[in-house]
């Protein structure tokens, strides 16, 4: 009790929240059935896509999966700089 | 007569099915209903153990489900809990012995004769839990505060859904006071990860392992914490969907309150 009080002093991690973020995570992956390593290479394609039309903080994009009963949902969020200005026509490069 | 059958089940082994099973059968029986518990864990079987009738065991679900005898020469009849039968899993075969077929068939000639019949699953996704499944109208999903059980609780709610089964969760063995300094999920937790509706929040209590001991189930004991959670789990089934459940807490001694405040521990 008296440690519980100590390691909220001085802001040592719950064992619980560890616990739950990794279950967050670990259904995400059972059910998608996708690797970390997947979802990195789906974020590095995604930034180079946008990048053809837009200027964006690449640093910034944040890519989520938010998980419902029925479906889940790949939420991905950018802060847009501007869009890139190129000939109408003509096709976009990165 | 036109019973209701109830799968108790978890994904994970070891996560208290049977116990749960043996208990809220036995709650139920207690409070007049004719009630059935069926051990579904073909080759391993223990609720027999667990309700201290492991000693008259002649036939089991395999014998009532293939024909080979009457459903009453299955039923054993509990020797203290009047109304309260076990229909025993067989310890010789195959797992995969039983069809889904002759499971519900089963099922429903028990329908008839019970109010209640309580589907023990065996751990696992396979045949077992399968068969157990179609055979059930309504499920309770039981899981313990720990990232693997409550993993492959999801799973099997998962699955439960498929099959038009909305389950109904139990969160076993918490410990308040590895809860309250956040070394343990909460229930809150749990059902926030699973998103499911609660039926019961059970205690860890060292009275199961004594009941399991003696074979004798807690909820015929009046002063377990954990028999009056499975108890009321039962009442809830039993047409009180909504009794109130009381989440577990720590107890605190006078000594240890005192101690707390002195050296300036929460609470």
């Amino acid at each position: 009790m008296l440690n519980g009080f100590i390691d909220k002093l001085i802001g040592k991690n719950k064992s619980k929240d560890i616990a739950k973020k990794r279950l967050q995570f670990a259904l995400i992956y059972d059910k998608l059935d996708i690797s970390e390593e997947i979802l990195g290479n789906l974020q590095q394609d995604i930034i180079e896509v946008v990048s053809r039309y837009f200027i964006i903080d690449k640093k910034s994009l944040t890519l989520d999966i938010q998980r419902e009963r029925n479906f889940s949902a790949l939420v991905v969020n950018t802060p847009i700089i501007k869009a890139v200005r190129r000939e109408v026509g003509k096709k976009a490069t990165a | 007569m036109n019973g209701k059958t109830i799968v108790i089940t978890s994904g994970k082994g070891g996560v208290g099915k049977s116990t749960a099973t043996a208990n809220i059968g036995a709650a139920l029986a207690m409070e007049g209903n004719r009630v059935a518990v069926i051990d579904m864990d073909i080759g391993l079987r223990n609720l027999d153990v667990l309700l201290g009738l492991e000693n008259r065991i002649v036939y089991t679900i395999v014998d009532a489900a293939k024909g080979r005898c009457k459903i009453k020469q299955a039923a054993i009849k509990d020797k203290k809990i009047d109304n309260l039968f076990l229909i025993p899993a067989s310890q010789s075969d195959n797992k995969d012995v039983l069809t889904t077929e002759e499971i519900t068939n089963l099922c429903e000639k028990l329908r008839k004769e019970f109010d209640f019949i309580l589907l023990d699953c065996p751990a696992g996704i396979e045949k077992g839990f399968q068969n157990s499944v179609a055979a059930a109208d309504e499920a309770v999903v039981i899981c313990t505060p720990e990232v693997s059980s409550v993993r492959d609780a999801d799973r099997v709610i998962g699955l439960l859904y498929a099959r038009s089964i909305t389950p109904k969760l139990v969160v076993n063995r918490i410990v308040p006071e590895m809860v309250e300094r956040g070394d343990m999920l909460s229930h809150e937790d749990v059902v926030d990860i699973l998103s499911i509706d609660l039926i019961g929040l059970v205690p860890m209590d060292e009275q199961v392992v004594i009941s399991t001991n003696t074979g004798v189930p807690l909820v015929t004991q009046k002063d377990s914490k954990a028999g009056e959670a499975l108890r009321r789990i039962a009442y809830r089934l039993n047409g009180q969907p909504d009794l109130p459940i009381e989440v577990p807490t720590v107890k605190k001694s006078f000594w240890k309150t005192k101690i707390n405040f002195r050296f300036g521990g929460k609470k």
